[in-house]
């Protein structure tokens, strides 16, 4: 009997999975905890591993195909079983008893799954992100290998069972006091020359290794695929700089008012939503209003259209663990600084913690990038595309500045404008980072 | 016309010879140049002689002891003239074996006095004629001779060396042994066994000063309980004749006078280097002795030398070791000595082995080492044997588990040493030892139980690294 194989459902919010990539063939074989294929949702990508034995008898997506959750991707049964030509789509209803048995199953999979992918991102968070088959695994275990120094040859480096077995017969000859000190000084032994009888590996020779040259200087450099989060922010900015002409233009502003306002209202809004009010929230004001009244700078170019958007909707930039991610705070030139401080806030851990929906990243028309936190000034934001232009803050800091003819110790901050040559003209940018300075600089009209 | 060699060695003991069949066996043309007879102090005058005169004390306690165990003999005679006779005829085959090897590997001997000329000539003084040869290298292997120390009197009375003592004539009916290191205490054995009342007069606190603490005392009691006086932090100050006898007058530890009196007197204080082949070249000396490097090689270029005259050890199984270096790198093969792991056997009875650091010189290393001792009261073969005293003493590190040193003392313990060896020259440790199947009954099991304890203690200790 095949068993349908389901795009899992990996979180409340989660709608869709991406397919990365497949690690198995049609008519591969397939053990029960392989590894069969890699999704992306909108927060992690994990590989999926099989709960059934057999043969994979059909792939009906390929990779980078966007599949609804719970539709079956593929199946999973005895080599000539047959198998539906086209996926029959989610499984929910009772068209199909075996379909019913594999979805009803699935249920309690997708716990699993959940699992899994629980176990994944703390092996993530660990930053020592190893692929190994659990065939793998437990030779290691069972010949005392360290699995970390073994070069994987599966798909995506994965190491498999035949990687561990070469790597202890290939293992460097070496005294037992040899690798014991290797082991209790982390040398890895195959870095090390070996003076005894046919390169054997000696104590001396360890600690020579161990001596002159700083353990960083044996340690090979880590690698990692370029996947997932990261794969799709390397994707992004290269298509930014490639296709969108960017112009950066900077301007200093006076944040004296601004600073002030930020003391006024400061605890009005804690006591209102319990959020402090931060300068970030005031620029995203300031910026919404400024983009009111410039709908060149609030377009979209999409296709061989501009398309100026009716909302004003800010993209905050969040950075995230190896990573980097862009909440949407709708209609911000509405909203008042209160909600626009609870809005932020709140959507700022979202993404820290990664629990952002798909909904909640997107539709974003302009975006902002804080660097205020580090000792930044001005620097070269790339855009956020399909949008026009993209706002860097840098830090706010007290410096001398020559008010009415006299030197006076103002705190100031560095705004990079970055935008895209084809939407807009030097001019019009000019033009609007200008009123966005004269608006921070003359705040209270945020107010009203 | 010179005779033309790529290595000429001066001495024919272990390290001469044996350095003289690698560099021939290495493609080498080689002379031999040996002033007495091949094979050294050890062969001639040293290690073989005294054991095989061990050999019939072995012999003698064992029917001593049997009488208990219900084998009885008659009046035990002693012969020393055919004891002495076997002793030689042992030396002879052992020469003329060394002879035939030498003959087999195409190395010429020459009989003589070698001389160093120059770093490429070497004399031959003989008899009754002198030839001169050409020497690609050369290889200093002279030995040493026993040191006379000067301690007044010593010059007006009759003493015996180790170089003297192996050809007496009679039994003596008593001896005094200056010197209780290991030539003094081996000597001691064999005279005791013979019926002679011995006594050995140390300077340093105990027996075997160079050993571990404990075989030394343990040395100490058995050596008493066969009779014989042992006066250690004993200084010699005199030697007077007494009639037919010499009187040994020392101080003792409490600064009072003691006389020892005895017919024989043998000294045994050390060994001095042999530097007759060397007083026309301009050597670099390390005190008494030829300064080397790891390779052998002395301050002259092409000139090496290995063995007691270049000090350390003074072993012969270090100086063949040696030798090989020396032959490898003047063969041009790139050698260096490893003293690492040297065993040391002293064969009183019991016999006393080790191998690597002991106890007390590990921590003066600044090792953070421990022992384990496995007593041979409790092994099988050593109470089937009748003879339980010594043991098996094991220095190790707790992390590693790294063997650090092994002493041994008790019966076989000369043969047993060098399992030890090999798990310290091939870097294995307590684990491998603890595991490795042995036989059963044998006395080298103390060794395996011991890494067994070892490993037992580390392992509820959490402190091997595994």
């Amino acid at each position: 009997m095949a068993h349908g194989i389901f795009m899992p459902k990996l979180s409340s919010t989660m709608e869709t999975g991406t397919i990365l990539q497949w690690f198995k063939e049609e008519g591969e074989s397939v053990e029960i905890g392989e590894p069969i294929f890699e999704i992306m949702t909108d927060k992690i990508n994990i590989e999926v591993e099989a709960y059934e034995e057999g043969v994979l008898l059909k792939r009906y997506f390929d990779v980078d195909a966007v599949v609804p959750v719970n539709t079956i991707i593929g199946y999973i049964g005895e080599e000539g079983e047959n198998v539906p030509d086209e996926s029959p789509g989610i499984q929910s209803d009772e068209d199909d008893a075996e379909a019913v048995t594999s979805a009803q199953a699935s249920e309690a999979e997708v716990e699993e799954v959940v699992a899994v992918a629980a176990a994944a991102e703390t092996r993530a968070a660990s930053n020592e992100k190893l692929r190994a088959t659990p065939a793998a695994k437990r030779i290691a275990r069972e010949n005392q290998v360290e699995i970390s120094l073994v070069a994987g040859t599966g798909p995506e480096g994965r190491i498999q069972e035949r990687d561990v077995i070469d790597f202890i017969k290939n293992a460097p000859k070496a005294t037992p006091l040899a690798r014991k000190l290797a082991q209790s000084e982390q040398v890895d032994l195959a870095s090390v020359t070996g003076t005894g009888v046919n390169g054997k590996i000696l104590k001396q020779d360890i600690a020579g290794a161990l001596a002159p040259a700083p353990v960083a200087e044996v340690k090979p450099a880590q690698r990692k695929k370029l996947a997932g989060m990261r794969k799709v922010i390397a994707d992004r900015m290269i298509t930014s700089v490639t296709t969108a002409p960017h112009v950066t233009l900077t301007s200093d502003f006076d944040m004296t008012k601004v600073k002030e306002i930020r003391a006024q209202l400061l605890p009005t809004i804690e006591k209102q939503t319990g959020y402090r009010l931060s300068f970030t929230e005031i620029i995203i004001k300031a910026t919404s209003l400024a983009l009111s009244r410039f709908p060149s700078v609030n377009a979209a170019l999409i296709g061989d259209e501009i398309i100026y958007n009716e909302q004003v909707n800010i993209g905050l930039a969040v950075a995230v663990p190896d990573g980097l991610m862009v909440p949407v705070l709708r209609d911000t030139n509405l909203k008042g600084l209160a909600a626009i401080t609870a809005e932020a806030k709140e959507i700022g851990k979202k993404a820290r913690d990664m629990k952002l929906s798909p909904a909640e990243m997107q539709g974003s028309t302009f975006t902002i990038s804080n660097l205020g936190m580090y000792a930044i000034d001005g620097f070269t934001p790339i855009i956020n595309q399909p949008e026009t232009a993209i706002l860097g803050i840098g830090r706010i800091q007290d410096k001398p500045v020559v008010v009415n003819g006299a030197i006076e110790v103002r705190p100031m901050m560095v705004a990079s404008l970055s935008f895209d040559h084809r939407v807009i003209d030097g001019a019009p940018a000019a033009e609007f980072l200008t009123e966005l300075k004269r608006i921070l600089e003359n705040p209270y009209e945020l107010l009203v | 016309m010179s005779k033309k060699y790529d290595l000429v060695i001066v001495g024919g003991g272990p390290g001469g010879y044996v350095a003289a069949l690698h560099a021939a066996k290495n493609g080498q043309k080689v002379a031999l140049i040996e002033a007495d007879h091949l094979g050294g102090t050890c062969l001639n005058r040293g290690c073989i002689p005294s054991k095989t005169l061990l050999r019939h004390t072995e012999i003698i306690e064992s029917i001593q002891e049997a009488k208990e165990w219900g084998i009885e003999t008659g009046e035990l005679r002693l012969s020393l003239d055919k004891m002495r006779k076997r002793k030689d005829d042992v030396i002879n085959k052992l020469r003329s074996g060394i002879a035939f090897l030498m003959k087999q590997d195409k190395v010429d001997v020459f009989n003589g006095l070698g001389i160093i000329e120059s770093s490429n000539a070497v004399k031959v003084v003989g008899q009754d004629s002198e030839e001169l040869l050409e020497a690609g290298k050369i290889i200093i292997a002279t030995g040493s001779t026993p040191v006379v120390p000067p301690i007044p009197g010593l010059d007006s009375v009759s003493f015996e060396t180790s170089d003297s003592i192996f050809d007496i004539k009679e039994i003596p009916e008593s001896i005094a042994i200056i010197g209780g290191g290991v030539i003094g205490v081996e000597f001691a054995t064999i005279f005791a066994s013979l019926n002679s009342r011995v006594t050995i007069i140390e300077m340093a606190d105990r027996l075997a000063p160079l050993e571990d603490v404990e075989a030394s005392k343990l040395l100490e009691k058995t050596l008493k309980k066969k009779g014989i006086k042992i006066l250690t932090s004993t200084k010699v100050e005199r030697f007077e004749k007494a009639g037919e006898k010499v009187a040994t007058v020392c101080t003792d530890k409490k600064g009072k006078e003691v006389v020892v009196e005895s017919s024989t007197l043998i000294v045994s204080v050390g060994r001095k280097p042999n530097l007759s082949a060397t007083s026309k070249l301009n050597l670099e000396m390390a005190g008494p002795f030829i300064k080397v490097n790891n390779k052998m090689e002395t301050s002259i270029p092409n000139v090496y030398a290995v063995g007691d005259v270049v000090g350390g050890f003074q072993l012969a199984h270090v100086a063949s070791a040696e030798g090989i270096v020396a032959a490898n790198n003047a063969s041009g093969e790139l050698d260096k000595i490893d003293y690492h792991v040297v065993p040391r056997c002293i064969y009183t009875l019991p016999e006393i082995a080790s191998v690597g650091l002991s106890e007390a010189d590990a921590k003066a290393k600044g090792l953070n080492v421990r022992t384990e001792k496995f007593d041979h009261a409790g092994n099988g073969k050593s109470l089937a044997a009748g003879d339980t005293t010594g043991f098996t003493k094991i220095v190790y590190d707790e992390k590693l588990g790294e063997i650090i040193g092994v002493t041994m003392v008790g019966q076989h313990v000369t043969e047993m040493i060098s399992e030890a060896s090999a798990f310290m020259y091939l870097e294995g440790t307590v684990e491998e030892a603890a595991k490795m199947i042995h036989p059963h009954p044998s006395v080298v099991e103390s060794f395996y139980e011991a890494a067994q304890n070892i490993v037992h203690k580390l392992k509820k200790e959490k402190k091997l690294v595994r």
